[in-house]
Parts: structure tokens; sequence; C-alpha cells
């Protein structure tokens, strides 16, 4: 079955994000990484860069396919996880452990679910 | 509803991610695409292929049956040798392509696609009229068990097995694992065929007792370091040696010229499709070897600075080299090896070299 922690916030896209204060950590779910198949390319964002809610935040490249990653909130992003740039293939063996990107808050926050309700969307 | 093979709940208890394929429900992989990659490269891996079909052609007439639908001499095969060839219409565009196999003089089997196997069963019969055949299609009752990769030998000896070399087969008898439809006796085919250009074999065995079979190659693999493997790795192993896949490279619009086989055009008698096949096609199939591992995709156009030279028809990452790596085709004019071209890939333009089909050495 599927790892879906209970501390974590979930979009319908399949990412996971975690706010401490002001600061939003993103990365995909279990589910996303299953589905794409083994990671080989992160295209990430400068950092600084502005972001919206539910608007792209970077892509990653799979064997299988190319897919947008989307914001979980308005915000500047202040890093990235560069250790991910030479080992893409941890986000498929450790998806909550691999952080791609992390957010500075400065506005509103996407439609988000729970572990629970997740779990309900993905059909488990 | 969707199909599956007869190793299916070995695939589910091995943890496999199951994806939908052609209508079957196949392993896409077990752990990861590119371990799975590399398992075959360097040791052995063992894939399910029994989606693939076994349609049967028996009769006096059954090697000029073959020499009317296909543009190779089969007729030139002895009992126990394998080719490789391809179905083509009336237009000399490929249906889909195959390996063609001679038990005698009056039987032959060939191997079609998983999503051609209804059309290339009615096609060949819509043609026989006139031939004293019989044609049978033994799909649902064999299963197809792959081991590819250097180590694979080895494994066969352990099981006892006699290797067969490349587009050669034999036949082991093995009561244990029941009636082999294909020939009637009970026995296993092995055939020195594969789809990951590295050494190996497949056996063909009947369908119900082949999860036994699997079990105990699958021991003798993990004792080799190998792996089982799912369809995504074979899909990068044949990408890296240019090997076609139907319906992806080929759709009923592309002729053997064209794609990079004219090998397969060894018949000099009259086949479908002979009258109208152009030789000097304007674009072939080529190999593209990009420097970074932004994968070009189905459909992603090629370009000579403004020029539209030609289509990427499957692309994916080369484990092997670590950069992404396409199959296409292109302008003859550019199609050298070498030639510095560019790929339009979403919203981003890649350069790429050409290459010969078989970008991995």
């Amino acid at each position: 079955m599927t790892k879906i922690p209970e501390e974590l916030r979930y979009l319908k896209t399949h990412e996971w994000f975690r706010t401490d204060g002001d600061i939003v950590t993103v990365g995909i779910s279990d589910f996303a990484q299953s589905q794409l198949t083994d990671v080989v390319f992160i295209d990430f964002p400068q950092t600084g860069a502005k972001k919206k809610a539910g608007e792209p935040l970077l892509s990653i490249e799979s064997v299988k396919s190319a897919e947008d990653i989307f914001s979980p909130v308005d915000g500047d992003v202040v890093e990235v996880n560069k250790e991910l740039s030479d080992s893409p293939e941890k986000v498929n063996k450790d998806p909550y452990g691999s952080w791609l990107v992390k957010l500075k808050k400065t506005g509103k926050t996407a439609d988000s679910m729970s572990a629970e309700e997740y779990r309900k969307f993905i059909g488990e | 509803m969707i199909k599956e093979t007869a190793l299916y709940d070995r695939h589910v208890k091995l943890g496999a991610k199951m994806v939908d394929f052609h209508g079957w429900n196949m392993p896409l992989y077990y752990t990861s695409i590119i371990e799975e990659h590399m398992a075959v490269r360097k040791a052995v891996g063992l894939f399910d292929v029994s989606h693939m079909g076994d349609i049967v052609v028996e009769g006096s007439d059954a090697s000029s049956l073959l020499e009317h639908v296909l543009p190779s001499a089969v007729s030139r095969l002895d009992s126990g040798e394998a080719m490789y060839s391809a179905f083509l219409d009336a237009n000399g565009n490929i249906i889909d392509d195959t390996i063609v196999y001679k038990i005698n003089n009056k039987k032959y089997f060939f191997v079609p696609n998983a999503s051609m196997i209804a059309i290339i069963f009615n096609w060949v019969k819509d043609n026989s009229s006139g031939y004293n055949v019989k044609l049978n299609d033994l799909s649902d009752s064999i299963s197809c068990l792959a081991i590819q990769g250097p180590r694979s030998k080895d494994v066969l000896d352990e099981l006892r097995l006699e290797f067969s070399e490349q587009f050669k087969f034999r036949y082991h008898e093995a009561p244990e694992y029941g009636l082999n439809s294909i020939t009637g006796k009970s026995e296993i085919i092995i055939s020195g065929t594969g789809y990951t250009g590295e050494k190996g074999v497949e056996l063909l065995v009947n369908a119900e007792r082949s999860p036994e079979l699997w079990d105990s190659v699958l021991e003798k693999v993990r004792k080799y370091g190998g792996l089982p493997c799912g369809l995504g790795a074979r899909d990068t192993l044949r990408t890296e040696k240019g090997m076609l896949l139907s319906g992806t490279d080929f759709n009923r619009d592309r002729n053997p010229y064209e794609c990079a086989i004219s090998f397969i055009m060894t018949n000099d008698h009259d086949f479908i499709g002979k009258e109208n096949l152009i030789k000097d096609t304007k674009e072939i199939f080529r190999g593209f070897k990009l420097n970074e591992k932004i994968i070009p995709r189905h459909g992603n156009q090629i370009f000579n600075g403004n020029e539209n030279i030609g289509t990427i028809t499957s692309g994916t990452i080369s484990p092997i080299l670590g950069k992404a790596i396409a199959l296409g085709f292109i302008d003859r004019k550019f199609s050298k090896s070498g030639t510095a071209v560019k790929i339009n890939i979403r919203d981003k333009t890649e350069e790429a070299i050409v290459s010969k089909p078989k970008i991995v050495p």
C-alpha cells in the first residue's frame, strides 16, 4: 500500500507539503513517484523565484514522462534540494525524505487534503 | 476487459507496478526501470512477454503463403531457424513486425506484437485463399519467458537447458511442464531471440504450467545477480539498441527502407506491397543522442534552423550513457551520423546528434 504520512497535507496534483512558520516544504507523494517511474532529472526553479498557489513550481523528467509539479502556496523559492541533482532516484526511494523546494509563504494556500482524504482521493 | 498473462499472480506477489499495456495488465517495473535495465546489461533479467502472440501456419503451402505476406525469403530458413520480418500492406507500409520460426517444411509459426494478434491473424487469413494451409492462433495457451543478459547462459546451464544461439531454436523435452500447443509435444521451445540487444533466449511453454518455470528461472536469475524486469526496462533496452516498436515507431505509415530494416527484403517472389514499395523514401529511421537528461518524446519535431526535418517516435533515458536518447525519422539529407540537429521538447529546444538507430554499441 502507498505510504501517506499523517502529518503532511496533499494537493490533488499529488504534491505533499509541510508548513513550519512561514516556510513551506514541498515534495511529491509516494503515489506520484510510482506513477512517474524512475525520476531522471529535476528542472529546479531559481531561488528567489515568485510562485503562485496552484501554478507550476518545477518540472520532473522521468523515464515515462515529464510532469509539472505545482506550488501549494503563493511564495518565494528560498531553497532547492540540490542533492537531488546528482541522485534524482532518491525521489523514488524516499519521496517524503526527498523534499524538492522550500518556499517562503507570501499569500494564499491552495486547497489541500489531509492524509485520510488523500488516500480516498487516490482510491485506496 | 483487461487481459492477464498466466504469470499475473507472480508479478503481483513480487510487488510489480502493473499497467494497462494495449489491453494487457503487465508489470511496468518491479523496483526500478533503471536498475532492471542495468541488470540485463551487466548480468541477466527475466521478463514475462506472454502477451506476445503465437500463430501457427501449417500445410503444404505454409512457406509460399508466408512468402506472399512477408518480404523475406522464408523458404531459405532451415528447420530450427528463425528470422526477423514484417507484414506489409498494399502500399508497402509495415502493419507489424514479427519473428518467423520454421519447425519443418510444412509447419511454421510467427510471433506478432500483443496489440496486433487479431489484426495480423485476420490479415494472413484473408490473404490465404488458394493456399493449402491451416492457421491457428495459440497465443492464449503459450507463455513466453525472456531470459536476457550476459549471464543468461549460466542460468540455462543451472536449469539443465541447452542455450540457443541467435535466431536458432531447439526443443527441450519436459513432461513436467505439459503440452506445448505449438509442437503438440511435452516440451519447451528455447529460442535464441529477444528484444534487448543482449545475448539471451526466450522460452515458449504451456501457459498453465509457466508459473512453476518462472519460479525456477527467477531463482537462478537472482543467483547470478539478475532481476525480474518489467516492460519499462524492455523499452529502454530496445531503444538503446534502435529496435523498432510496433505502433509507436511505425503505425502503417512507414516502409522497411524508411525503417532502416532493408535487410529483411530478401524475397524474390511477389509479395504483398512489393509493387508500391518506395526505396528512396524522403525520411529514414535514426537514433538521436542528447547531452542532457531532457527526454524527447513521441511526436516532438526535429529542426535544422527553422526547417522541420523530422519527427521523434520514441525517447527515453539511456541508463548506459546517462543521457537522453531518442529514435525517429529524419530527412535523409540530415541522416549522417554526427549531424547536429535541434529537437523541440515542450517549451525548450535541445541539441542532439544523429546516430545509427543502434545508439549504444
